[in-house]
């Protein structure tokens, strides 16, 4: 047991009705879209064509380069529309619910040996759950991971609470953990807060370690844990899954059916009361916001609101719908205030507590942010820039007031790393 | 989309607020001389701001107020307006403006200007402060460190070299408005002084450590000469302290995660 329950970070509040306890019954809108994580769209080729019924968990795509993982239908559905871009990459695919369709059943006869459980986890559409660092994305579908953490918590403001997640499935997040230590040599971290544990570590007992951390932002962020206990490199990548998903990997080796459905929590300034429902993957977030959202003009954000985006649909890996008003754009500045204040962008960084706190004392702060305005890759990488993704920056640009621009940084210098070290 | 406040010049606005005190008990007792200077570095630094967002587009920022506060505060007394322009124009664009302005600077620009002064115009006596004034210094940096926007580490360690460089009977008392003073207007600043944990500490020692040094070996000279030579070089050595501290992280690290 290590424990990481020091006092740092810190606990930005967002006004947000509060969720209270979980919806009872499932939330399914009537619309989903299929869509790729953040960064570069995947080239796919797809199974189905526009009106095909296509029943819950069965293909819609797979990847052009490698057809085991597959993204699959979230509930029964008719395809509506597929959006491609040049290349066959996926922008986005949109389904239609159609009640009383079926539900596929995986052969998981082999489940307890390494590749068919990757088989398995590919063909099933559990593998697009997984995240991995360093670059972020999906794992390859051969890759060895150094380490895979599960993320049983959720630091970031407004985010459900994973135990409230897994509540009543813990043999199956226990089965599902097991599971996990077949892929990788490493050791499975669980991250969570301070508390009874939540599941049997025999007899894995060596390979599967519980983390704590403690209740603010950003000590439960995936990167800062990453950063601690096992480093990402590039020869050496970690992979990250949250534990709801592990939990329903466990369903799914134990039953062949792989559930769909996540708890999501609906929050933000621009809504009348909060939700906590449970929801398919890429769900349309205006069938999740628009009975509870306050009239006016809003902007619905998938994930956090330090670093949720505008979407239509529910991202792959997000837990968090966001809704705010929408500010309406103000007076473009004077042309001659505009050209005397524009070149100085990104504004300098000044060092301050806040600053400090927002990487959680994990690593030197300014010194981090320095290298990182400065474009110095090696100092950066030595300070841990592998294992960071833009989610676990964006506290710290929202500190800074976003004039920083961290993220957007740090995602250029991953992208500069990785195309050096792919020639 | 919402936004957190800790941009560069929320820093200053914080930096400003703890200078509040200080400022108020020098004007005080300074009376008009002391207005009159800080009025004429003001229009100065203003200036010399003024010509740089022309030229370079460079933005102004309210932290020439605080670099106004330094110099008029602590330039050597009688020099007359001519040779303290000088000296503030020199410090305000070498120290300064040509890296890109405030938040760019690796050495606080009213040090690079009373350095300048001092070591340009010797023979000119250095200002001496009141016992209110020196004061008036602890909560000027109970209101930097509480606002988060002075490093706290610099800040303590150099009050804590201080009690004990003075109780081994190293640093005469005397020294320590002088001291105190330039702590909190030069070497606290956060843009120049150490960034990390370690190189913090090591900071505020070592400012102490030199006025020390500077107090047993230097003849004939001011308490606000040496502290403000000791703060330009601790400036100058702040990229180093950070540095060691790093190379000790690394290290570190190295030891638990192999490499890296």
């Amino acid at each position: 047991m290590i424990d990481f329950t020091f006092r740092s970070g810190l606990t930005p509040r967002f006004p947000s009705p509060s969720p209270g306890l979980p919806e009872k019954d499932e939330v399914i809108t009537e619309e989903a879209g299929l869509r790729a994580s953040a960064g570069r769209a995947p080239r796919v080729s797809l199974d189905v064509e526009e009106g095909a019924l296509v029943p819950q968990g069965a293909p819609v795509a797979r990847l052009r380069k490698s057809p085991d993982v597959c993204f699959v239908a979230p509930m029964p559905v008719r395809v509506a529309r597929i959006g491609l871009m040049q290349g066959h990459r996926l922008s986005e695919i949109v389904l239609f619910r159609e009640a009383g369709g079926d539900v596929i059943r995986h052969d998981t006869s082999q489940a307890d040996t390494a590749p068919a459980l990757r088989h398995l986890m590919q063909v099933a559409g559990v593998w697009s759950w997984l995240g991995r660092r360093p670059f972020g994305g999906m794992p390859r579908p051969d890759e060895q991971p150094g380490a895979i953490f599960v993320m049983a918590t959720d630091t970031t403001p407004l985010a459900p609470d994973p135990r409230q997640a897994i509540a009543g499935q813990e043999e199956a997040f226990g089965r599902g953990l097991h599971a996990l230590t077949r892929l990788t040599d490493g050791p499975v971290f669980v991250c969570q807060q301070p508390g009874p544990a939540l599941f049997d570590s025999a007899p894995n007992a060596g390979r599967l370690r519980t983390v704590s951390s403690g209740p603010r932002h950003p000590q439960g962020a995936t990167g800062l844990r990453v950063h601690a206990l096992f480093p990402a490199t590039i020869e050496r990548p970690v992979w990250d899954i949250h534990a709801e998903d592990v939990a329903q990997l466990g369903t799914l080796i134990a039953t062949g059916y792989l559930p769909m459905r996540r708890l999501v929590s609906v929050g933000g300034e621009a809504l009348r009361e909060g939700r906590l429902v449970r929801t398919q993957p890429g769900a349309d977030l205006r069938g999740l916001t628009h009975r509870f959202a306050q009239p006016g003009p809003r902007v619905i954000l998938s994930g956090s609101p330090l670093d949720g985006h505008a979407a239509r649909w529910l991202a792959p890996r997000h837990r968090q719908v966001t809704v705010l008003p929408r500010q309406a754009a103000g007076k473009p500045p004077h042309w001659l205030v505009a050209a005397l204040t524009r070149s100085a962008m990104p504004k300098p960084v000044i060092p301050n507590a806040a600053l400090d706190q927002a990487f959680g004392a994990a690593l030197p702060a300014m010194a981090f942010v320095r290298a990182l305005g400065s474009g110095d890759d090696d100092a950066a990488m030595k300070m841990g820039l592998l294992s960071l993704l833009e989610e676990d920056v964006a506290l710290a640009d929202y500190v800074l007031g976003g004039e920083a621009q961290l993220p957007e940084i740090l995602r250029a210098m991953l992208d500069r790393i990785r195309t050096e070290f792919a020639a | 989309m919402t936004r957190g406040i800790w941009t560069r010049e929320t820093v200053v606005l914080m930096l400003l607020a703890a200078y509040v005190p200080l400022a108020l008990f020098w004007l005080w007792y300074g009376g008009t001389e002391a207005a009159q200077r800080l009025g004429l570095a003001g229009l100065v630094l203003a200036f010399w701001n003024l010509v740089f967002l022309l030229a370079r587009a460079q933005p102004i920022s309210l932290a020439m107020a605080i670099t106004a506060l330094a110099i008029a505060m602590l330039a050597p007394e009688g020099l007359g307006v001519f040779r303290l322009a000088l000296g503030i124009s020199f410090g305000a664009v070498m120290g300064e403006l040509v890296f890109g302005g405030w938040g760019r600077n690796v050495v606080n620009p009213a040090t690079v200007a009373l350095s300048f002064l001092g070591f340009g115009f010797p023979g000119y006596p250095w200002p001496e402060f009141l016992a209110p004034v020196a004061w008036a210094t602890i909560p000027a940096a109970l209101i930097g460190v509480a606002t988060g926007a002075m490093p706290a580490g610099v800040v303590t360690s150099a009050a804590l070299a201080a009690v004990g460089a003075v109780a081994s009977g190293l640093l005469p008392p005397a020294v320590l408005p002088a001291a105190g003073i330039v702590l909190v207007l030069l070497v606290a600043d956060p843009v120049t002084s150490a960034t990390t944990l370690l190189g913090r500490w090591l900071n505020g020692a070592l400012y102490v450590g030199l006025v020390t040094l500077f107090a047993l070996g230097w003849q004939g000279a001011d308490p606000v000469q040496y502290a403000v030579a000791a703060a330009l070089l601790t400036s100058l050595a702040a990229p180093v302290l950070d540095e060691m501290a790093l190379a000790l992280w690394y290290a570190k690290r190295r030891r638990r995660h192999g490499q890296n």
